[in-house]
């Protein structure tokens, strides 16, 4: 078998399975478990199922995996769990009040050579499409956070037996604040890189500035990058509000 | 006090948003190009439209009257037809009260025919932008230093950008990895300082995102591109193979920074809290840190990688293709990026606890 894309899969599960042991055996089943659900996803949605639930539950599932396969520690992955649920319906809410005014969906005239000879009536709304492709978007980036704060959280309450837990809130947003610079630079690379050929299109043919900021492909990335931001920094004090709501009903049992 | 200080901080946020985006809304006389907004909206006709898939679908025509909002022929309203599908593949439905981007033709100083170009998305973005920057600077240094350093990084990263066109491409992997290079340096400088730990960082990120670009490269010579179809890129408009790495290089990039930084951060206090630990055990330590955050890392960017691929995907499938065709075409790239960056983010692992082992020095940390 002479395909690229096996050999490297190998190599990384293997270097996983080095470096990780058994963690690196679930890091890397995760995600090929999370493929699975995207794929799953967008073709439930080209089947014409509604777009919105079918992305709620497999952003539901895709959290799950990615959070409770990254760690054994029950106190930290549920913490985490819940947090990043909560910022996930955030930014539902705000990808909902955003789209009818953006309107990025679909294809703009940059992607001509690619729909040569596709049918574009296919009856599916590509603002559905859209509502998925924004949502999944900003997933990883929100479990990662989540993990790190709850984790970071955990280590502070074990390390300190008497921890005032009303404060909790203002010492999650001092192990928030290491989190954030980080977690934004990689949303923000990983953005950059995939549509590095882009901005060389639009310099090489000399897009006027208004153009340029209005154009379809260059909001749509530009939204989501500032949604998955938007994402990461409200999870500090989620993570740090739901640690607060859970310790006092484990105190109270 | 403390409060005070804070409601008044939030209180000039909000009031400076408001600003920012009142003043986009009104921005029209700033444009070239004729701008409008849409004061009525007629509904003309609807027909069916079945297509050689037997997807059903439909078109509409509506007819808007625009009224002008910039140059010599503000406050003029003019009717434009627009023609939008149920998908909305290429076409937008529009609404009362959108503003939008018109190119008109003339004839003897008279507006003979008009048509909208583009939505102006300037007023939802400045939304998010704020929202972005007030949130940043409510964290106070830490997030005033992430805002600065994604702001440096957005003019270098445009510099570099117009050196390759200006190269015509020929150099396209080596710019954006020198590119790399300096972002790396800006960003961790801006994280962690100008010190030790940032060079050793700076070191382990770079060896691990080219040792992982070249063992790909290996395996895409050994294996002839086998499978990989890099005509399917998109917006290519240059040789796609080094355009490609040099979007994995990119793209990687801010993962195996995170990943090194907590690596080396954590393994730095480990020696100078106990400068006689052995390599061994502080590549057990390394080890423990990096496993548990690579993972979770790698998704992130998996994410972001096959997100972009939904519509193309929906089309394909709506087409009548097949899956494996579908994957092929659209997300094998991603994938075979995803699989790159996360032997990148492994590989940092091992890198960063050799390095603190041979930087930090048994005891001499203590003089530092």
């Amino acid at each position: 078998m002479h395909s690229v894309t096996l050999i490297l899969m190998l190599i990384l599960a293997l270097l996983m399975i080095i470096v990780g042991g058994a963690t690196g055996v679930r890091a890397f089943l995760s995600i090929i478990f999370n493929f699975a659900i995207l794929f799953l996803n967008i073709a439930l949605i080209a089947w014409g199922f509604p777009a919105l639930v079918i992305t709620s539950i497999s952003g539901l599932i895709i959290l799950a995996t990615t959070i409770f396969m990254g760690s054994d520690d029950d106190q930290i992955t549920q913490n985490a769990f819940y947090s990043s649920v909560l910022v996930l319906m955030v930014l539902i809410g705000l990808i909902l009040l955003l789209q009818p005014h953006l309107l990025v969906h679909g294809f703009a005239n940059e992607n001509n050579e690619d729909l040569e000879g596709m049918s574009l009536l296919i009856g599916i709304k590509f603002s559905d499409v859209m509502l998925a492709t924004m949502m999944v978007s900003s997933l990883g980036a929100v479990a990662e956070a989540a993990i790190a704060v709850s984790a970071g959280l955990q280590e502070l309450i074990e390390t300190t037996p008497d921890l005032d837990y009303s404060k909790l809130f203002v010492h999650g947003y001092e192990i928030g604040k290491e989190i954030i610079g980080t977690a934004l630079n990689t949303l923000f690379f990983g953005f950059f890189g995939s549509f590095l050929g882009l901005f060389i299109w639009y310099v090489k043919l000399k897009y006027s500035f208004s153009e340029f900021i209005n154009n379809k492909i260059f909001a749509a990335e530009l939204s989501m990058i500032l949604i998955g931001f938007i994402g990461v920094i409200s999870t500090v004090p989620l993570t740090a509000w739901v640690m607060q709501l859970r310790q006092r009903k484990q105190k109270e049992l | 006090m403390y409060w005070n200080k804070k409601v008044i901080l939030v209180l000039s946020i909000v009031l400076m948003g408001l600003a920012a985006v009142f003043f986009v809304k009104n921005d029209a006389f700033l444009y070239q190009t004729p701008v409008g907004r849409i004061e009525s909206v007629k509904k003309i006709s609807k027909a069916v439209q079945i297509d050689n898939f037997k997807n059903q679908d439909y078109s509409v025509r509506q007819q808007l009257k625009v009224k002008i909002l910039n140059g010599k022929e503000r406050n003029r309203i003019i009717t434009v037809n627009n023609e939008y599908t149920k998908s909305q593949a290429t076409d937008l439905k529009y609404r009362k009260g959108q503003t939008v981007l018109l190119h008109l033709t003339r004839h003897h100083h008279q507006i003979k025919t008009a048509t909208i170009t583009d939505l102006k998305r300037d007023v939802p973005l400045t939304i998010l932008i704020v929202m972005v920057i007030g949130l940043l600077i409510m964290m106070k240094s830490t997030g005033l230093r992430a805002l600065l350093s994604l702001i440096l990084n957005t003019i270098l990263f445009f510099i570099a950008v117009e050196i390759d066109v200006q190269q015509e491409g020929s150099g396209v992997f080596w710019i954006f990895s020198g590119i790399a290079a300096v972002f790396c340096a800006v960003t961790l400088v801006l994280v962690l300082g100008w010190n030790k730990k940032m060079w050793v960082s700076f070191t382990t990120t770079m060896l691990g995102t080219f040792i992982a670009v070249a063992i790909s490269l290996l395996v895409f010579r050994l294996t002839n591109n086998g499978g990989l179809h890099f005509e399917t890129m998109e917006y290519v408009t240059q040789n796609p193979e080094p355009l490609f790495l040099a979007e994995t290089v990119l793209g990687s990039l801010g993962a195996v920074m995170d990943e090194s930084t907590d690596i080396i951060v954590s393994l730095a206090k480990l020696r100078k809290e106990n400068p006689l630990i052995s390599m061994k055990q502080l590549w057990i330590s390394g080890r423990n840190i990096g496993k548990t955050i690579m993972g979770p890392l790698l998704n992130v960017l998996f994410m972001i990688f096959m997100a972009d691929t939904f519509s193309m995907m929906a089309l394909y499938l709506r087409n009548g293709n097949g899956w494996g065709y579908s994957f092929e075409m659209n997300m094998q790239l991603g994938f075979v990026q995803s699989l790159i960056s996360g032997i990148g983010i492994v590989l940092t692992v091992p890198i960063a606890s050799w390095l603190v082992g041979i930087f930090f020095k048994k005891g001499a940390v203590q003089h530092a």
